[in-house]
């Protein structure tokens, strides 16, 4: 809805030539195709402006002296002239419409291409919806531009120039009489026009208050029921309505007003053409037929006219998409590959965090220097309360977001100096809400890499224990998944994300572990799978599992963004500090239950 | 179509009216080519330029009548379009309101608003632009073919010998584009659902380094869409120029056949130029027939669908008749109270058994996990959902016995998700309210302590919150709707976890502020933390929608049940924070 308000803010200008010329580039590779569509133009157009021109010499020539053979040939280039606007016609809509759908798939890339190397926190701030819209009804309205816009724009100024021309070349003193009208017209069409994009904005204005107004309260409809405020809300609701529908009364007087006057515009110059132009047929000046080409002529002449509003509003807010766009486009990719990517060999596989720093919002540090050192191998584990900042770290390792202050360093280089690519191949991330594409089952293990063959996917999800459920499924590998993997179960869809990191095989494993309860069969699935997958791999855990903690070498605890502790689980749970008291709030219940567990499976033996 | 004939009979005096004037500009159109060859004729037969004269001077008249008239009719069609659009926007409006919480569970905000959004666009531009060219076309062919008949019927049946052309090409095509329209549709939305499920898992994206895979991906669905767009373009661009080919073959026909016969004598040239007239007034009804056909067919549909959400029943209505009630004597009971979501399958519901009393003057805290069932509860008492069984009691009435505006006043609500409009603190907090004194206002914001921050604000309760109040931070929020809860002074307090977001120390100062009005109010306080309900006269723990443990915080905490525990952890972390 502020997206509404805030196109509106924007919208004005029908031509900004810095727009333009930015929207030229896309269309440069198809120029050639552009070019012929434009020539293709005056072309289409001299077929149509000269079937008056034979009416005339048909009427006149032969018509006048009986001449039915000439008449017949007159006529057979009218056929002829018919058949080539056809075909012309066609052609120049056609060409322009490819070049149009080309650059606008362009121009599409161009913007998914752009999204995918913005930085995370854009993401965090930018709705999805708006960034959907700018690749698709944006860019919709300028294929509208195309369509409607700009080239017809175009071809209805030279059609105009033509006309005027023809009319001087056939009688001087007849098309000042026609064109008569003209001047005052196009003041009439000017005001009109003012007018009309006056309330053109003031509707969109208040449409978008309309929208804003209903987004607000069917989000709010609780608060409007508990609060009894159905009536007032109607009341205010049906304000606004009123005044969008008021302004439209205006604006649908102003274009019926316009669209009346251009037609009668046209009717009267014709009668003008007869007063003046009947005396001069019967004086002998001219024929007849000049004054039925005349009258075609002046019928053609104010048809852009009439349209010509119409066109005007494409334009309006085609400019308006064209605006947002680039400012889409424009907005900086803040990580982005470093001049010199480095990629090191061998990679050894250590992470150092050296005195880090890092705030998401000036003012309110997450990570309080931070440093600390995993060894090649090692498995480390990351403990603390909500808030501690356990989460941000794995963000910054792989440099979804950058640090203000300190290095990160793996494998010896600062991940700001690493071929970013390289980097996030070599660090295998198990997110806490596992996140599958819709496609099939394969696709989402291979990551949509068509050059991993279904042998190593398949070796994969074995070891993950995943290979077991997808036989399973009806299709096994080539089973559907839907949106946002719905039709998996939650342990399922851990499974499968640690097969992924199988197929990849990176050096570094980073895992937000899941809170979520799964059933115990599944449970010990994953354990097992997890074990394995942790085998000679550098780990950082986020731990929610006590199995997860205790298979840790080592123990971090943040607190407030900062390290406080640092250990194993014995000699955390000897300091008796922070470790100790987040023990006995998160993990001690769990432990309690696996040692009833193991109990009841020791009186069973 | 019922209801849209409603909407329209509303406005049959714009119909009626609209359409004589319609009548009246064809009546005029069809007249200036008749007038024209009038004129023609006289100049064709050497007469007087006076005569010539006078028929320009009645087609100069009729042209100016014209540009009113059609003024006119085309405004009042329009106009009545967008009359139905008011009309049933604000009908729509009404009825959502009305339509209870379970509703909007089911419906994502985002599709019901392109629904009310594009659906009414489509039913407006069927009973505006549709209208008026559905009623103009027959009018022209009846018109202009009647008058050609007057004038030469052997011309005219040469003349519209194309036309079944015409038709064909029109029918032939019609159903290819639209077809084609569908297919662009479907591709569309399988692009744009790649790059919504592409954003929404950026994070992956990244992480896995898979941008180049992604964009390969979207380049194929892109490609895919221009290819589609393209078979389109295809057909709509022969259409266009074969129906402008076909009807300039009707002028062709007009010249070539008409010429043949005023050499032989017995046809003018002026009829030749009025033929040509005629068959051009024919040209846009006969062009647009599939354009106004798919308008309809679409304004059908658009009703179709908005009559789905119309015809939705509001589940929670006023009774018949009505038991008028007005302060509370005894209080609130929940006998024998269940509760399942529809959406829940096999029976798991998210309350049963729910007994308790909540007397005025004293309060009920509820505890529980995430997902007990505490939320559900508390909407039960204003009625935003129903009981599924049992029944909830007001001073011993059933309360889907009492108006639910009347049941709705004496309960002041404080959701758990803090809602704001997007006006100014002062109208957010006097939601309740026609008119609030500052006094009332500076009560209700000294015991919600948003008077510290309404200090700091330059404009105080000026302060305009923006879209859902995100200039505000979550604290200030849910402190601000306790405010308009408590503005109203309402008999019930229902604290729906409202101060999640507040600090201790904050949190201590505002339980302390109610407790002094308290005393003559029933009170229900929902907490995922202790120390906000343990001063509750009596504490309720909820797990799975059941009441496993009652009493007060001290038997709670004897009794070392899952209350006690919850308390124990809760201190641990209180102290955690503190190191």
């Amino acid at each position: 809805m502020t997206e509404a308000i805030e196109q509106e803010e924007i919208l004005g200008k029908a031509y900004d030539f810095g727009l333009i010329r930015r929207l030229w580039q896309f269309i440069i590779p198809y120029k050639r195709l552009f070019l012929l569509s434009l020539l293709l133009l005056p072309l289409q157009q001299a077929f149509g402006l000269a079937q008056p021109y034979l009416m005339k010499v048909g009427i006149d020539q032969y018509i006048a002296s009986k001449n039915l053979w000439g008449l017949q040939n007159v006529m057979l280039l009218f056929l002829a002239a018919l058949i080539g606007e056809t075909l012309t016609v066609f052609a120049q809509y056609y060409f322009s419409m490819l070049v149009a759908q080309r650059c606008l798939a362009d121009l599409r890339v161009a913007i998914f291409s752009h999204v995918q190397k913005l930085p995370t926190s854009y993401f965090d701030r930018n709705p999805v919806g708006r960034l959907v819209t700018r690749m698709t009804t944006d860019v919709d309205v300028l294929q509208e531009m195309f369509a409607a816009g700009v080239i017809t724009l175009a071809s209805d100024f030279v059609m105009v120039v033509w006309i005027v021309g023809i009319m001087f070349y056939l009688d001087i003193e007849l098309a000042l009489v026609s064109l008569a009208l003209i001047p005052p017209m196009a003041l009439a069409i000017n005001f009109f026009r003012v007018k009309a994009r006056r309330t053109y904005r003031q509707i969109r204005v208040r449409i978008a208050r309309i929208n804003a107004y209903l987004g607000e309260a069917i989000s709010g409809m609780a608060v409007i029921q508990l609060f009894a405020r159905e009536q007032k809300t109607y009341r205010e609701f049906e304000a606004l309505n009123a005044d969008h529908r008021d302004a439209y009364h205006l604006s649908n007087l102003y274009e019926a007003g316009l669209y009346s006057m251009v037609e009668a515009a046209g009717s009267v110059s014709v009668g003008l053409l007869l007063w003046y132009g009947g005396g001069e047929v019967l004086h002998g000046i001219i024929g007849i037929g000049t004054l039925v080409a005349f009258n075609e002529y002046i019928h053609r002449f104010f048809v852009p006219l009439r349209d010509f509003s119409q066109k005007y509003t494409v334009m309006q807010s085609a400019m308006a998409s064209a605006e947002r766009i680039f400012h889409l486009l424009d907005t900086p990719v803040d990580i982005a590959n470093p001049k010199t990517p480095q990629v090191p060999k061998p990679f050894r596989g250590e992470v150092v965090f050296d005195r880090v720093w890092f705030h998401y919002k000036a003012g309110e540090p997450v990570l309080k220097n931070v440093s600390f050192r995993i060894e090649p191998g090692e498995k480390v584990a990351v403990v603390g309360a909500t808030g501690s900042g356990k989460t941000t770290t794995i963000k910054l390792l792989n440099r979804l977001y950058d640090i203000q202050k300190g290095a990160i360093k793996v494998s010896g280089v600062d991940v700001r100096d690493w071929d970013l690519r390289a980097l996030r191949r070599h660090i295998g991330v198990v997110l806490q809400d596992v996140f599958l594409f819709s496609g099939d089952v394969r696709a989402n293990l291979a990551l949509g890499n068509p050059s991993i063959p279904l042998e190593r996917i398949r070796e994969a999800a074995e070891i993950a224990n995943a290979d077991r459920f997808i036989r399973r499924l009806p299709d096994g590998y080539a089973a559907h998944v839907r949106e946002r993997g719905s039709n998996f179960s939650g342990g399922q869809r851990q499974l499968l994300s640690l097969a992924r990191v199988l197929v990849y095989q990176p050096e570094i494993l980073v895992m937000d572990e899941a809170t979520s309860s799964i059933d115990t069969e599944t449970e010990a699935l994953i354990q097992d799978a997890l074990e394995k997958v942790m085998r000679d791999r550098t780990c950082l855990l986020i731990a929610h599992r006590l199995s997860t903690i205790r298979n840790a070498d080592r123990i971090i605890v943040l607190h407030h963004g900062e390290v406080r502790e640092v250990g194993s689980h014995a000699e955390l749970m000897e300091r008796q500090g922070i470790y100790y008291r987040l023990y006995q709030l998160q993990y001690e219940r769990e432990e309690l239950k696996l040692a009833a567990h193991d109990l009841g499976a020791k009186l069973l033996a | 179509m019922g209801r849209i004939s409603q909407y329209i009979w509303r406005y049959w005096r714009h119909y009626l009216f609209g359409g004589l004037c319609l009548i009246g500009t064809a009546t005029l159109v069809m007249w200036i080519p008749w007038w024209i060859r009038e004129a023609i004729r006289i100049i064709e037969n050497g007469g007087a330029l006076r005569d010539v004269r006078y028929y320009v001077l009645l087609i100069i008249a009729a042209a100016i009548a014209q540009g009113f008239v059609r003024t006119y009719s085309r405004a009042l069609i329009f106009n009545a379009g967008r009359n139905v659009e008011y009309d049933l926007r604000n009908d729509l409006f009404a009825h959502l309101e009305k339509l209870p919480l379970s509703f909007y569970h089911s419906q994502r905000t985002g599709d019901l608003m392109s629904r009310v959004i594009n659906d009414i666009s489509a039913v407006r531009t069927m009973l505006g632009p549709g209208v008026l060219n559905f009623a103009n076309a027959p009018l022209y062919y009846v018109y202009a073919v009647a008058l050609m008949l007057s004038m030469d019927v052997r011309m005219t049946l040469a003349a519209l010998a194309p036309f079944p052309l015409l038709i064909y090409v029109a029918r032939r095509f019609r159903g290819r584009i639209m077809k084609s329209s569908l297919e662009v549709q479907q591709q569309m939305s399988a692009l744009s659902s790649h790059v919504q499920e592409n954003l929404s898992g950026m994070h992956v994206v990244k992480a896995y380094a898979q941008e180049e895979f992604q964009t390969q991906h979207f380049i194929g669905l892109n490609k895919d869409y221009e290819v589609k767009s393209m078979e389109m373009a295809k057909m709509r661009g022969i259409v266009n120029p074969v129906m402008q080919g076909i009807n300039g073959l009707t002028v062709l026909i007009v010249i070539w056949y008409g010429g043949i016969r005023v050499m032989r004598g017995d046809l003018l040239v002026a009829d030749i130029v009025a033929f040509i007239a005629y068959l051009n007034v024919l040209a846009w009804p006969t062009a647009a027939f599939g354009w106004m056909l798919s308008l309809v067919e679409r304004g059908r549909a658009a009703m179709r669908r908005l009559d789905e959400i119309l015809e939705v029943k509001p589940e929670i209505t006023d009774p018949r008749a009505p038991i008028a009630i007005g302060a509370i004597k005894d209080g609130i009971e929940f006998r024998d109270v269940a509760f399942a979501y529809e959406r829940q399958r096999n029976g798991h519901p998210a309350l049963s058994a729910i007994n308790f009393t909540l007397p005025v003057g004293r309060s009920v805290g509820l505890v529980g996990r995430v997902g007990s069932g505490k939320s559900t509860l508390a909407q039960l008492v204003p009625r935003l959902i129903d009981v599924s069984s049992g029944a909830i009691f007001l001073d011993g009435q059933d309360i889907r016995q009492v108006e639910l505006r009347d049941l709705r006043r004496l309960i002041g609500y404080v959701p758990q998700e803090p809602f704001l409009f997007s006006t100014s603190l002062k109208a957010n907090l006097g939601l309740g309210k026609e008119q609030c004194s500052p006094d009332e206002l500076a009560r209700a914001t000294a015991i919600a302590r948003l008077d510290r921050d309404l200090e700091i604000f330059p404009l105080g309760l000026d302060t305009v919150v923006g879209e859902r109040g995100v200039t505000l931070s979550g604290g200030q929020k849910q402190r601000a709707t306790l405010a308009r809860a408590l503005v109203l002074d309402p008999p019930v307090l229902i604290l729906d976890d409202c101060l999640s977001s507040v600090d201790a120390q904050t949190e201590a100062e505002i339980l302390h502020g109610l407790r002094a009005i308290l005393k003559e109010k029933t009170c229900l306080i929902i907490s995922h933390r202790i120390s906000a309900v343990r001063e509750a006269d009596e504490i309720l723990v909820l797990d799975e929608g059941a009441i496993i443990e009652r009493g007060n915080h001290d038997e709670l905490i004897r009794r070392g049940g899952v209350y006690a525990e919850l308390w124990q952890q809760q201190r641990l972390s209180e102290e955690l924070e503190e190191i």
